[in-house]
């Protein structure tokens, strides 16, 4: 094969990967400033709501790629961060920032205790043990609710229902649209981040045999726990964007049923692509808003996300986001060179 | 020097290795004994992913039965597995860094041992190459680069000529036979390529079932009437 152009690359490789980060620079610019432009703002709340799940598929994908573990656990992950967010919102009056980043901490706490399931098991045992967690954060939430300004250590009161305050920079609809794009794109690059390094090495190790990791000084449990940390911080951070979105949380909007329905929609959006993460919090919050809008319940998006998962599965390992890749790669005659898969 | 003392793995009702105890000290020890002998469960032990029921192992002073297997590659051990382990979605530069990442390296030095790694298995064109891409031989010496990175004290080689053609072959034992003068490292060598452990091992012990057949100059061990009768299956009289 074309074995003459490795001496040749190191420079231009780099001035492309430069140019490839302005490049999404300006695509998340692009993403945070633009729709506000277009749309009014019921829908830019559904946008708003997009690039928060993205980043919830994003820290699903990262799981399920760099180690074949499936967490449907990640709406509960969550919406623990978001209880975590919103108590201290109430409680000290601590900027967002702060909250959202005691919520993420916490949520990934929580990962890392979901993580000791994940070093003996694999498959549909720790994907059992994911949302039998799933279900219990669904009851315990129940019955704590989650703090809207009220007394107690709980936080909750049914009278007096607070709005959670946004953040200083982005207290409007338009802006904190903005602020979560940002946010989600900084998330994304954590991850991207953590995969070009050391730890993206020792996930592919493990992923390709755990042996061989151990063979070669990977730390196995130490590089599982910490996938699912990062994991939890980032859908701790999600959770308490979501609950800024919406100035609260429901407890009711936190069953077990909707982690799996994002779990299902991040292999059908694609967990090898970022775009995958994108198109699978598309499908999640633009489908039954959107059928809402024909007139058509919201409820009936699960009938066609059962047909997308199993269409996923039997023909597009990669999900939406592979297709268009070698879609894109067919239409401009480009050649990825197999290295993504 | 690795000391094997009193070394004894059963699984359930079947006796892997029977109370081995043998003293390995020549810079490449080739092991060989017939299908289910105790070859590969004897370099799991070794590495780590099987405790022993009973007994000890020494290398170089250094006493390893207690730690766990990626304590064991800090230290300096490294293997390479029948089926081999490259991965598919990492450069080859970067399925050897991952054996680096874990040591107390600087930048450079890094740098260098990769560099070094590379050159050493003859793959050095291949640095920024998908391993996906690759073909068997190239996949096999990327894992036999990851075994050499890092200044290791004993490689553990895990058939790792099955397959390949003669002229592979003969790449593959000149690289070994390079392993303890330019990496300094020991080397254990499991065939069933009888060639392939005379050209390579000064010295080497024969398994069956379990236990310790004999150790010694390759030349007279492959000599010995009692290890031509494990290899044909026949009584001894």
């Amino acid at each position: 094969m074309m074995a003459s152009d490795p001496p040749v690359v190191s420079t231009p490789a780099l001035a492309l990967w430069r140019s490839r980060s302005i490049g999404l620079l300006l695509l998340v610019a692009a993403l945070a400033l633009l729709p506000p432009l277009l749309l009014a703002s019921l829908w830019l709340k559904v946008l708003t709501g997009v690039a928060i799940y993205t980043l919830t598929a994003a820290a699903i994908a990262l799981l399920y790629r760099r180690l074949g573990l499936v967490s449907l656990a990640h709406v509960a992950l969550m919406g623990a961060g978001g209880w975590v967010g919103l108590r201290l919102a109430y409680g000290l009056g601590t900027p967002f920032e702060v909250n959202m980043l005691a919520g993420g901490i916490a949520a990934a706490g929580l990962g890392m205790v979901f993580a000791y399931p994940a070093l003996r098991m694999r498959g549909l045992y720790l994907a059992l043990v994911t949302l039998m967690i799933a279900g219990a954060f669904a009851i315990i939430v129940n019955v704590l609710q989650f703090p809207n300004g009220g007394g107690g250590w709980s936080g909750f009161a049914v009278k007096s229902a607070g709005y959670m305050p946004r953040p200083a920079i982005a207290s409007n609809d338009v802006g904190y649209y903005a602020y979560c794009v940002v946010v989600t794109a900084l998330g994304m690059a954590l991850i991207h981040w953590h995969e070009i390094g050391k730890a993206g090495r020792a996930w592919a190790l493990i992923r390709r045999s755990e042996a061989a990791a151990m063979s070669s000084g990977v730390d196995v449990p130490f590089y599982k726990v910490w996938a699912f940390a990062l994991s939890g911080f980032l859908a701790g951070i999600a959770g308490v964007l979501l609950a800024g979105n919406l100035q609260m949380l429901d407890a009711r909007s936190f069953p077990a049923a909707e982690s799996v329905m994002i779990f299902a929609l991040t292999i059908v959006g694609g967990a090898w692509n970022p775009v995958g993460a994108l198109i699978a919090a598309a499908l999640y919050r633009l489908v039954p808003a959107l059928l809402n809008d024909f007139g058509v319940n919201g409820d009936a998006a699960y009938i066609i996300f059962g047909a997308a998962l199993i269409h996923a599965l039997a023909t597009a390992p990669r999900g939406i986001a592979g297709q268009l890749e070698d879609l894109a790669s067919r239409l401009f005659g480009r050649s990825n060179g197999g290295n993504t898969r | 020097m690795i000391e094997i003392d009193a070394v004894t793995v059963s699984f359930g009702g079947v006796t892997a290795l029977n109370t081995l105890t043998v003293q390995l000290d020549a810079p490449v020890v080739g092991i060989i004994g017939p299908n289910g002998a105790g070859k590969t469960t004897f370099l799991n032990v070794l590495s780590g992913f099987v405790r022993p029921n009973s007994g000890r192992i020494h290398a170089f002073g250094r006493e390893l039965t207690g730690m766990q297997p990626h304590q064991r590659a800090q230290w300096g051990l490294r293997r390479s597995f029948q089926k081999e382990q490259a991965v598919d979605e990492l450069t080859v530069e970067d399925n050897v860094r991952v054996v680096l990442d874990s040591l107390p390296l600087s930048r450079d030095v890094v740098e260098d041992a990769l560099t070094g790694a590379l050159e050493f298995t003859g793959i050095s064109a291949l640095r920024r190459r998908s391993v996906a891409g690759l073909n068997a031989f190239e996949r096999r010496m990327t894992e036999l680069a990851r075994c050499v990175a890092g200044s290791p004290k004993l490689i553990l080689l895990d058939e790792p000529g099955a397959g390949f053609s003669q002229s592979e072959v003969a790449t593959l034992r000149s690289v070994i036979n390079g392993i303890a003068e330019t990496i300094g490292a020991r080397t254990f060598l499991i065939d069933h390529d009888v060639d392939l452990i005379q050209a390579t091992c000064q010295r080497t012990m024969v398994l069956d079932f379990g236990s310790l057949v004999t150790y010694g100059e390759t030349a007279s061990v492959l000599a010995d009437p009692k290890v031509r009768a494990v290899y044909l299956g026949m009584e001894e009289t």
